[in-house]
This record gives structure tokens, C-alpha cells and sequence, in this order.
């Protein structure tokens, strides 16, 4: 496991690498600031950061940007506000964890958060596939008429032929589809 | 009294003079208001802490409220922005390297950006405070009006104030935009220039803005009233010429902003806070913010932008209270 520590004081890097004694292998890398090279350098598993830490809101647009290897982050939160550490995790805004936390709760935590964040984060792909399907939707229908039209083919015999390209070719149905009308478009002279 | 006090959140910049000053100059008190405010170093935290309510208000940039109606990255939450609480400040700054001084055009960028393109040099790097940010939206103005894509050509990453000139210093970013005083320490240090302001790009583009959810508005209308009104006073006698020594003096304290008075004082020329109704919310200005998220990417086109500009940045509320 890779563990990056933001943190300006060191005790809190020192506090994960106890309660992580055992993993194998373990890395866990402490740093007072973020620094972008270094973390992609590193690449991290997990983040942990203290909210109060005034990185914070780069870390922030590092979650949410849904670029290259996003992140699982886990804030640690001033003992003071423990109802907000809960409050936070309840609404799922993100792996708070109240500080005083015992080393031996420091993986449990860390696997928690992982394993949200990967949930997460396949449910975030899932939608952009859901929207994507979508948005390609039309293009399909349109190159089942085609091949309805040109090849005198039922609407479902239409819909297998271009399965079975989309599977003979290992391409997605809708890029398959997007060909086929380019092509059409070709040899009526629309796109000479 | 026995109500619990109000937690206002505030971030250690100059335009949280109208929370400070409501609270140290008495403001808020002579509403009958028991306020404690609250001190956060990131956006991030505010937007949170007001999401679950363990805030009650909070200074916030211009498009966060806009964001968390509308739930982009995160919940929907209704916020409303009952009164801004600055404009103005906001300076891209530039390595003094690049040679960009008072490049308001964007024409200079442009010619620096094509000619490490034909030498196949790295992208330059610009930092902005953070994603939903009038920083980032006039960053990205002043590079497209000089022709520069600011999603393909350049790179645009999100960093703390406070250490910007620290990052221009060490070549980690070639520019940024960010509020004063950052870009002053950057320029009195010797490794930046100013290219471009505010109001060379966008005059009047709101920055920053007092904000609470909904749900608070509508259940304690009464308080908010009182708020307001403080808050207005406060932005008043902040934006007196007469007051801007003590203003520096009281924003300097460590609970507040916690740089030497000196220093704020040389940023606080550039700030609007309440000449010519600056307070008041404009609906205008919701719409060219939710424009300026479109255009870079952040939201998609809505049919009701129009209206939910109109909701979160009311001005009904605030000339309720201080009519």
C-alpha cells in the first residue's frame, strides 16, 4: 500500500505508518505540502490530509476533476468538531475521520475509504457508459434503417448483423454504427 | 440572550472585511446578533461545513453557490446570496521571465504560447485559488481574447494563495490569478509582473459573496434580515477612505487575516466593496457567471440558468433589509 501523508506536522505520518505495520509492502510518504510532480511521481493508493490544511482545495479539484488517476482522500478533522466528521461521512462528502484516531484503526479507516472511492468511482464510469449508450443511440437506430433499407432486413435482424460486426471487429455497437453510415455517406458521394 | 451564536465561516482575505468589520466594529452586535465567526483556510472546507450545516453562513467565491444548486461536483444544495461581499483584486500575475507586464490583450501570451509550441517546450502552467472561481473564469477570458485555448494550450492547476509566489518563484507555475494581497507579495519579491486585472477583463465581475443555504433563509428570515443589514453597514464604513488605515490595522490582528497592515493596505486600493451598490445581488451577474461555467466545461448548457441565476443571487432580500 502507498500512502501519501500531507500534513505540516509529521506526528500524523508517523501515527498511519504504526497503524500500518504489517501491510506488505507498505510505503508511506510524508509531506507538508502537496506537490503535484512529486504525488504523481509517487502515485499514491490513498491520500490522507488534514482538513485543515490549506492544500486542501487542490486536493479538492484533484477528486473531483475526473482526470487521469484520481485519488481516494481521507481528511483527518480537528478533534473539536467530531459531529462534523460524522455529518460528512453519513452524506458520503467525504472520508472525514476525527483526529485522536488509535493506530490500530488506521487501516480500517484507510481500507474503508479505498474501497468507497473505488465504488465510487465505478459508479461514475457506469454513468458516463449509461450516457454515452445515450447520446449514441440515435446513431445506432439510424444504421439499423440502413441496413433495413438497403439490405430488406427486419428491425431485428438488422440490430444482430451489427452485433455481430461490433463483435467480429471487438468494436463498441455505436462506433460500428458511425462507420457503416460514413461509409454509406461515402458511396452516395454526401461526404466526396 | 439565549439563542446559540451564528457560525459565519470566513477565509483570511481582504474581502472578508465585511464580516470582520461587522463583528469587530459592532455591527453585528447592535442587531442584537450573537456571531462567532469562524476562520477556514480552504474553499473546500466552507463548502462542506455549509452542506452539513455546521456552518450557518459563509463568505464564499462568486460561482460556489451557483455550483452547489445546481450539484456540481457534490449534493444539490439551495444556497442563496443575499449580499456581495467584494469585487475587484484579482490580478493575473506572470514570472517575470516571460516578459508579460501589462499584456491586458492577451496578444503577448498568445505569441509566447505559439513560439514554445514551434520549440515543442512545455506547456506553461497557470494556478487559479480554486475549479469554481471568478479567478479561474478571468484567467481563461484574458487568454482567450488573446486567441490562447486556455483547455488545450495551456495548463490550469489549483494551488493556495498564499503560496502562489512561492510556486512563480520555483518555475512549479509560470502565472496565476488570485486575489490581493498575493500578487503584490509576488511583485515585491522580485518573480512576478502583473499582466492583467480584473477590470481590464471583466469590470464589475463579482468575486466574493455572503452566503447561507435555503433552508436557513427561509426558517430564519428574521436573523438573516439583521445580518444583512450589519453586513451592509459594515461593507459601508469598510469602503470609507477615511476608515481604510483602521480597516488595515483590524485585518492585520492574527484572528483575522493575519498579514502585516502594511502589506493589506497596498491591496486593499484595488477592492470595490459597496460604492455604487456593489452589495447589492444582481441576477445579471448569476447569468454571467453560469456563462462563464459553460464555457469552461464546468456545467452544461441549461434552460434554466436564467432562473436559477435569478434565485441565488436575489437582490429582494437584501433590499428588503436595507431599504
Amino acid at each position: 500500500m502507498r500512502v501519501l501523508v500531507i500534513d505540516p506536522d509529521s506526528a500524523r505520518a508517523a501515527l498511519v505508518a504504526e497503524g500500518l505495520a504489517g501491510v506488505e509492502p507498505l510505503e508511506v510518504r510524508h509531506a507538508a505540502a502537496y506537490d503535484e510532480a512529486e504525488a504523481a511521481a509517487f502515485a499514491p493508493d490513498v491520500v490522507v490530509v488534514a482538513a485543515e490544511s490549506p492544500d486542501r482545495d487542490t486536493i479538492d479539484s484533484l477528486r473531483e476533476a475526473s482526470i487521469a488517476n484520481p485519488r481516494p482522500v481521507v481528511m483527518f478533522v480537528d478533534r473539536s468538531e467530531p459531529e462534523l466528521a460524522q455529518a460528512a461521512v453519513r452524506a458520503g462528502v467525504a472520508a472525514y475521520v476525527v483526529d485522536g484516531l488509535a493506530p490500530g484503526r488506521v487501516r480500517a479507516v484507510l481500507e474503508v475509504a479505498m474501497s468507497r472511492f473505488s465504488l465510487m468511482h465505478q459508479l461514475r464510469r457506469d454513468l458516463e457508459k449509461a450516457r454515452a449508450d445515450l447520446a449514441s443511440r440515435p446513431t445506432i437506430e439510424k444504421a439499423k434503417a440502413l441496413l433495413m433499407k438497403e439490405r430488406t432486413l427486419d428491425e431485428d435482424a438488422a440490430y444482430r448483423l451489427l452485433r455481430k460486426l461490433s463483435m467480429d471487429s471487438g468494436r463498441p455497437l455505436a462506433a460500428v454504427a458511425a462507420d457503416l453510415l460514413a461509409f454509406a455517406g461515402v458511396l452516395k458521394g454526401d461526404a466526396g | 440572550m439565549n439563542d446559540l451564536a451564528l457560525k459565519l465561516g470566513f477565509v483570511p482575505l481582504l474581502d472578508a472585511a465585511g464580516l470582520v468589520i461587522a463583528e469587530a466594529k459592532g455591527f453585528f452586535a447592535a442587531e442584537g446578533l450573537n456571531v462567532e465567526l469562524v476562520r477556514e483556510v480552504s474553499w473546500a472546507t466552507i463548502r462542506d461545513k455549509m452542506a452539513l450545516g455546521a456552518l450557518d453562513g459563509a463568505q464564499m467565491l462568486a460561482p460556489m453557490p451557483l455550483a452547489m444548486t445546481l450539484g456540481v461536483a457534490g449534493d444539490p444544495v439551495e444556497m442563496v446570496a443575499p449580499i456581495m461581499l467584494g469585487s475587484g483584486g484579482a490580478t493575473v500575475t506572470t514570472a517575470s521571465r516571460l516578459g508579460l507586464a501589462g499584456d491586458r490583450s492577451g496578444e503577448k501570451l498568445a505569441r509566447l504560447v505559439a513560439l514554445r509550441r514551434g520549440a515543442q517546450a512545455s506547456e506553461l502552467t497557470f494556478g487559479v485559488v480554486f475549479p469554481f472561481s471568478t479567478h479561474n473564469y478571468l484567467l481563461r477570458l484574458w487568454m482567450a481574447r488573446g486567441g490562447v485555448d486556455p483547455d488545450t494550450e495551456v495548463r490550469i492547476t489549483v494551488a493556495p494563495p498564499p503560496r502562489m509566489a512561492e510556486l512563480l518563484a520555483g518555475g512549479v507555475v509560470e502565472g496565476f490569478c488570485a486575489g490581493q494581497p498575493w500578487s503584490a507579495a509576488a511583485v515585491a519579491a522580485g518573480v512576478g509582473e502583473v499582466a492583467a486585472r480584473a477590470d481590464d477583463i471583466a469590470p464589475g465581475a463579482p468575486d466574493k459573496v455572503f452566503t447561507v443555504t435555503r433552508v436557513f433563509a427561509d426558517a430564519r428570515a428574521g436573523v438573516l434580515t439583521s445580518m444583512l443589514r450589519a453586513l451592509d453597514r459594515a461593507l459601508a464604513w469598510a469602503e470609507a477612505m477615511d476608515n481604510r488605515a483602521e480597516l488595515a490595522a483590524i485585518l492585520a490582528r492574527p484572528e483575522y487575516v493575519g498579514v502585516p497592515a502594511e502589506v493589506l493596505a497596498e491591496g486593499l486600493g484595488d477592492l470595490t466593496l459597496h460604492r455604487g451598490g456593489a452589495a447589492r445581488p444582481d441576477p445579471a451577474h448569476g447569468a454571467w457567471l453560469l456563462e462563464q461555467m459553460v464555457r469552461s466545461g464546468q456545467i452544461g448548457v441549461r434552460a434554466d440558468a436564467a432562473d436559477v441565476a435569478a434565485r441565488v443571487l436575489s437582490p429582494a432580500l437584501y433590499d428588503a433589509a436595507v431599504a
